[in-house]
C-alpha cells in the first residue's frame, strides 16, 4: 500500500463517518426530545386519566351510597319489618334483618335502638345488648334523616348505611352493610380503568382491606402507600418493584376520622405502551434512513475519491511522461467535468510535447511558440511556398586564422548569435548552421504573406549588422568580416525528415539548391546578398539592382537575380542614377549591343560597388565579340559549379 | 297560629274553685304552641270518665297534629280525603293499626293508657300526628296562655308535655288556696324533629 493509495480510502471514509456521526447526531437528538415529550405526554395523559378515573371512582362510590341508601330507607319503610322492629322480639327482628338483607344482597343489616344500644345484627348475634361501634353514623343520620360511611370491621371494610326506622319518627336505626372487597375493587377498576386498592393507614402501618392487584405486587404498594398517600394526591409516579408506575391516591368520602384511602394505580408501561408502536416506526425509520445515508454517503464518496484516485494515478503517469493515460469520465458531474478537463489536458500536454520535442529540434522559440499556440500544425511533409535563406561568412578562415580554436568558436558563436537573432526578429526560423553559416527558412512551417519581405529586410540587417562589426574585431587586429547571403523563394516540401529517434524538419526542393547557389554567386559578383526573381518580386519597397541571369545547369530556363541595396527611398540620387545607368547597360547587353554597353559599363567602372559587374560583364561582351552567340543567346549565365 | 292548646286538667270541685294561669315558653323566651300542661292534685285519685275525641286526617294531614286526651278516652279517626289512609302506631301506650279505610271507621280506639302515642300514616310517609294520654281531667284553653279553672283548693303537682321537648319538664307542686289565681311558666326545651317526608 502506498501512501498515495490510503489517502482517498481515508477521504470517503471521512465523508462516511461524517454523514453517519451526523445523521446519528440529529436522530439521538431528536429521539431523545420525542421520546422525553411522548414520555411527558404519555405521563401527563395517564396523570389526567387517572384525576378522571378518580373523579368517576368517586362519583360511583357516592352514586352506589346513594343507591343503597335509598334501598335501605325503602326495605325500612316496609310496614311488615316496622311492625316486626316494634315488637322487639330480638329473633323476629333477627330474621327479618336476614331477609331484608338478602333482598339488597347486604353483607349484613343490625337494629340498633334509639339509645344506641344494639338489639340485633346479622353479622355478629353477640353484639346484641352492646353499644352501637360507630355512633358518630347514627349522629349523622338523625340529622341529615340518613348516612353512609365506610367502616373498617375487623379487617374488612363496609359501606354503612343507616337510616332510621320511622313509624313515622324513629322508632330505631337500621345499620346496613356492604363488604368492599376485592370483587368491589374489580368492579370499580372497569369503570375507573386502573389498578384500585383500598388501604388503611393506621398508625403509619398501611394496610390492604381490598385490591385488584396480584397478591405478588401488593408487597411493593403496602411499603410505599404512607408515600403515596403523602404525595399523590393529584397524581404522581412512583416506582414499585422496579417498574414506574403513576399513582393517586384519594381519601375515601364518609371515613370520618378513619384514615381510608383509595389509591388507583397504573403501569406507566401501559401508559407507553400505545406509543411503543410509533416508537418502533421511528426507529425502524431512523434505522432505514441511517441505512440509506450510509449507502448514499458511500456512494458519494466514491463517486469523488474513486474519480480524485483515477485523476491522482493519471496525474502521476503524466509526471512520468506517459500522456496517453486518460481519465475517462462518463459522469456529467463537476468530477466528471474535471475527469474531461483532465484529460483534455493530458491530450494538449501530449500535443504539445509532441510538437516541443518535433519543434524544439529545429525551430526558434519564437516560431516554437507560434506553433504551440496554434496548435493544429501538420507536421507531415507538404509542399509550401518558403523563402530559403543561406548565409555564409566568407572570409571566415582569414578571420581565424590567429586565433586560438577557442576563440575561433567564440568568434564563429558571435557571428551566429547575432545572426541567428536578426533572423528570429524577422520572424524567420534558424533551419540549421552549417559550419560557418547558417539555414534559414521563412514561410515554413508558419506562413506569412510577407515573407520575401522579411527575408530580404533580414538580409539587409544582416549585412549591416556584419558591417557594423568590423570596427570592433579590427580593434583586434582581425580583418574587416564579409557576409554572403542567398535568398531564394519558391514551393518545397517541408517536413520531418530524419528517422523516427530524430527526425529534422527542414525544406527540400531545387528552390533550396538555388538559394545555397546564390549564396555562392555573392562571391562572383562580390556583392553580400543575391536573391531570386520569385524573393525580389514577392518583395515591394526594396530597392535592387538585378546582377545578371543565370542558368543552374540542367535548367533550361534562366533565373534573373538580384542584389537588394536597402528599402526604397534610402538610396541617394547619385545611387539611384548609377543604379538606372547599370540597368539601361544591362538592358543593351541584353540587345546585343555590345559596343554601347561596353561604353556605358566604362562610364560606371570607377563606382564603388560596380568594378566587379562592370569587370564581369566587359568579359561576357569579349567573349561573345569573339564567338557570337546564336539566335537562342538569352544572356544567361550558365552556372557549373556548385 | 298563636293559639296556645292548653290541656288543662284539675281534680276539680265546683265550689271554692281557684285557677292557674300558665305560660309555656322555650328555650329563648318565644311562646311555646301544642303544648299541655296539666295539674295532678296528689292526693285525691283522679276521677274518670269517657269521654270521646276525634283525629281528623284531612289533606294528607292529621288534624289537630297534637291531640292530648284524658286516658280511657275513645278516639275516632274520620277520613275527609277522598283517599284511603292507614292509620298506625307502634308507640308503647297504645299500639294499633287501622288499615286502608275511608270515611269513619265504625269502632273508635280506646287509648287506655297515658303516655305519648305518635300516628303515623302507612300510606304517606310525611303524616305525623300525636295523641298524648293524661290521666287527670282535663280542660282546654283556648287563647295563648293557658288557663285552668275551678280546680278546688289542694296541693297539685303540675306537669307540661310538648312532642318537640327534648327532656320531660321538671313537674312543679303547686298549693292551692281557695279562689286564689295561680301563675307559672314551664320553660320547655324544643330538639327539631327528624328530618320528614314531604308530603306527596
Amino acid at each position: 500500500m502506498t501512501p498515495r493509495r490510503i489517502r482517498p480510502t481515508r477521504l470517503q471514509d471521512r465523508i462516511v463517518v461524517f454523514f453517519v456521526v451526523l445523521l446519528m447526531a440529529v436522530q439521538l437528538v431528536s429521539f431523545y426530545f420525542i421520546r422525553y415529550a411522548i414520555e411527558h405526554t404519555a405521563q401527563n395523559t395517564m396523570r389526567e386519566e387517572l384525576r378522571v378515573g378518580a373523579r368517576v371512582f368517586r362519583r360511583i362510590l357516592e352514586q352506589n351510597s346513594r343507591q343503597l341508601v335509598g334501598a335501605t330507607s325503602v326495605l325500612t319503610y316496609d310496614f311488615g319489618f316496622r311492625e316486626a322492629i316494634a315488637t322487639r322480639d330480638r329473633p323476629t327482628i333477627l330474621s327479618a334483618l336476614r331477609n331484608h338483607a338478602a333482598r339488597i344482597t347486604a353483607s349484613g343489616m343490625s337494629v340498633i335502638g334509639l339509645d344506641d344500644i344494639v338489639v340485633a345484627d346479622t353479622i355478629d348475634e353477640s353484639n346484641a345488648g352492646k353499644p352501637y361501634p360507630f355512633p358518630d353514623l347514627i349522629e349523622r343520620a338523625a340529622t341529615l334523616g340518613r348516612t353512609a360511611g365506610v367502616r373498617v370491621i375487623e379487617g374488612r371494610s363496609y359501606q354503612i348505611i343507616v337510616v332510621p326506622v320511622l313509624a313515622p319518627l324513629p322508632i330505631a336505626w337500621v345499620s346496613m352493610s356492604f363488604v368492599i372487597d376485592d370483587a368491589t375493587a374489580r368492579d370499580l377498576q372497569r369503570l375507573a380503568t386502573s389498578e384500585v386498592t383500598f388501604v388503611q393507614s393506621i398508625g403509619g402501618e398501611p394496610r390492604i382491606l381490598a385490591t385488584t392487584l396480584p397478591p405478588s405486587r401488593r408487597g411493593a404498594l403496602v411499603s410505599a402507600a404512607n408515600r403515596i398517600i403523602a404525595t399523590a394526591r393529584d397524581g404522581a409516579t412512583v416506582r414499585l418493584a422496579g417498574e414506574d408506575y403513576e399513582v393517586l391516591a384519594t381519601p375515601l368520602e364518609g371515613t370520618g376520622s378513619l384514615p381510608l384511602y383509595a389509591i388507583l394505580q397504573r403501569s406507566s408501561a401501559d401508559g407507553l405502551a400505545a406509543y411503543l408502536l410509533l416508537e418502533a416506526i421511528m426507529l425502524i425509520i431512523a434505522g432505514l434512513s441511517l441505512a440509506v445515508t450510509l449507502a448514499g454517503a458511500m456512494r458519494i464518496a466514491r463517486r469523488i475519491t474513486r474519480p480524485v484516485a483515477r485523476l491522482g494515478a493519471a496525474a502521476t503517469e503524466i509526471e512520468k511522461g506517459n500522456y496517453a493515460v486518460r481519465v475517462g469520465s462518463e459522469t456529467s458531474d463537476e468530477i466528471g467535468e474535471l475527469g474531461r478537463a483532465f484529460d483534455r489536458m493530458a491530450a494538449g500536454l501530449a500535443e504539445r510535447d509532441n510538437m516541443r520535442d518535433i519543434l524544439g529540434k529545429v525551430a526558434s522559440n519564437e516560431v516554437v511558440t507560434r506553433l504551440l499556440e496554434g496548435g493544429d500544425i501538420e507536421l507531415g511533409g507538404e509542399e509550401r511556398d518558403v523563402t530559403v535563406m543561406f548565409t555564409d561568412i566568407r572570409n571566415f578562415t582569414a578571420l581565424v586564422e590567429k586565433l586560438t580554436p577557442d576563440q575561433s568558436l567564440q568568434l564563429l558563436n558571435q557571428f551566429l548569435t547575432v545572426i541567428s537573432e536578426v533572423i528570429e526578429s524577422a520572424g524567420g526560423v534558424v533551419d540549421k548552421y552549417l559550419g560557418d553559416g547558417v539555414m534559414a527558412l521563412f514561410g515554413a512551417p508558419v506562413t506569412r504573406p510577407d515573407d520575401a519581405q522579411r527575408a530580404l529586410n533580414c538580409a539587409l540587417e544582416i549585412r549591416d549588422r556584419v558591417a557594423a562589426l568590423g570596427p570592433v574585431l579590427a580593434a583586434r587586429g582581425l580583418p574587416h568580416p564579409q557576409v554572403g547571403i542567398g535568398i531564394n523563394t519558391s514551393r518545397v516540401i517541408a517536413g520531418n525528415i530524419g528517422s523516427p529517434s530524430r527526425l529534422n524538419y527542414t525544406v527540400l526542393g531545387d528552390g533550396v539548391n538555388l538559394a545555397s547557389r546564390l549564396e555562392g554567386l555573392t562571391k562572383r559578383y562580390q556583392v553580400p546578398i543575391v536573391t531570386g526573381f520569385t524573393t525580389r518580386e514577392g518583395a515591394g519597397g526594396i530597392a535592387c539592382r538585378e546582377l545578371d541571369k543565370v542558368r543552374v545547369k540542367g535548367k533550361t530556363v534562366a533565373e534573373r537575380i538580384f542584389e537588394p541595396l536597402g528599402p526604397e527611398g534610402t538610396l541617394t540620387r547619385g545611387e539611384e542614377a548609377h543604379l538606372a545607368q547599370w540597368h539601361e547597360a544591362l538592358e543593351m547587353f541584353r540587345q546585343r549591343r555590345w559596343d554601347a554597353t561596353a561604353a556605358s559599363l566604362k562610364a560606371l567602372s570607377t563606382l564603388p560597388g560596380y568594378e566587379r559587374l562592370v569587370a564581369i560583364y566587359l568579359g561576357y561582351i569579349r567573349d561573345l565579340v569573339a564567338n557570337p552567340p546564336g539566335d537562342d543567346w538569352d544572356a544567361a549565365f550558365t552556372l557549373y559549379e556548385k | 297560629m298563636r293559639a296556645l292548646l292548653i290541656a288543662a286538667l284539675a281534680a276539680a270541685l265546683p265550689a271554692l274553685a281557684a285557677s292557674i294561669q300558665v305560660t309555656a315558653k322555650d328555650a329563648r323566651g318565644a311562646p311555646v304552641e301544642n303544648a299541655a300542661v296539666w295539674a295532678v292534685a296528689r292526693l285525691a285519685p283522679p276521677p274518670r270518665w269517657r269521654r270521646e275525641a276525634a283525629v281528623e286526617q284531612k289533606d294528607k294531614q292529621f288534624r289537630p297534629m297534637v291531640t292530648v286526651i284524658q286516658t280511657h278516652t275513645m278516639v275516632r279517626f274520620p277520613n275527609r280525603d277522598d283517599v284511603r289512609h292507614h292509620v298506625y302506631s307502634f308507640s308503647a301506650p297504645k299500639p294499633f293499626e287501622i288499615k286502608l279505610y275511608a270515611g269513619t271507621p265504625v269502632a273508635p280506639i280506646l287509648f287506655d293508657n297515658p303516655g305519648e302515642v305518635v300516628l303515623g300514616c302507612n300510606i304517606h310517609d310525611s303524616m305525623l300526628g300525636w295523641i298524648y294520654g293524661v290521666d287527670t281531667p282535663l280542660k282546654t284553653g283556648a287563647d295563648g296562655t293557658a288557663r285552668i279553672d275551678e280546680l278546688p283548693a289542694g296541693d297539685y303537682e303540675l306537669q307540661a308535655w310538648q312532642y318537640a321537648q327534648s327532656a320531660k319538664p321538671a313537674p312543679r307542686p303547686v298549693k292551692l288556696r281557695a279562689g286564689e289565681s295561680f301563675a307559672a311558666e314551664f320553660t320547655v326545651a324544643l330538639k327539631a324533629l327528624p328530618p320528614r317526608p314531604a308530603s306527596r
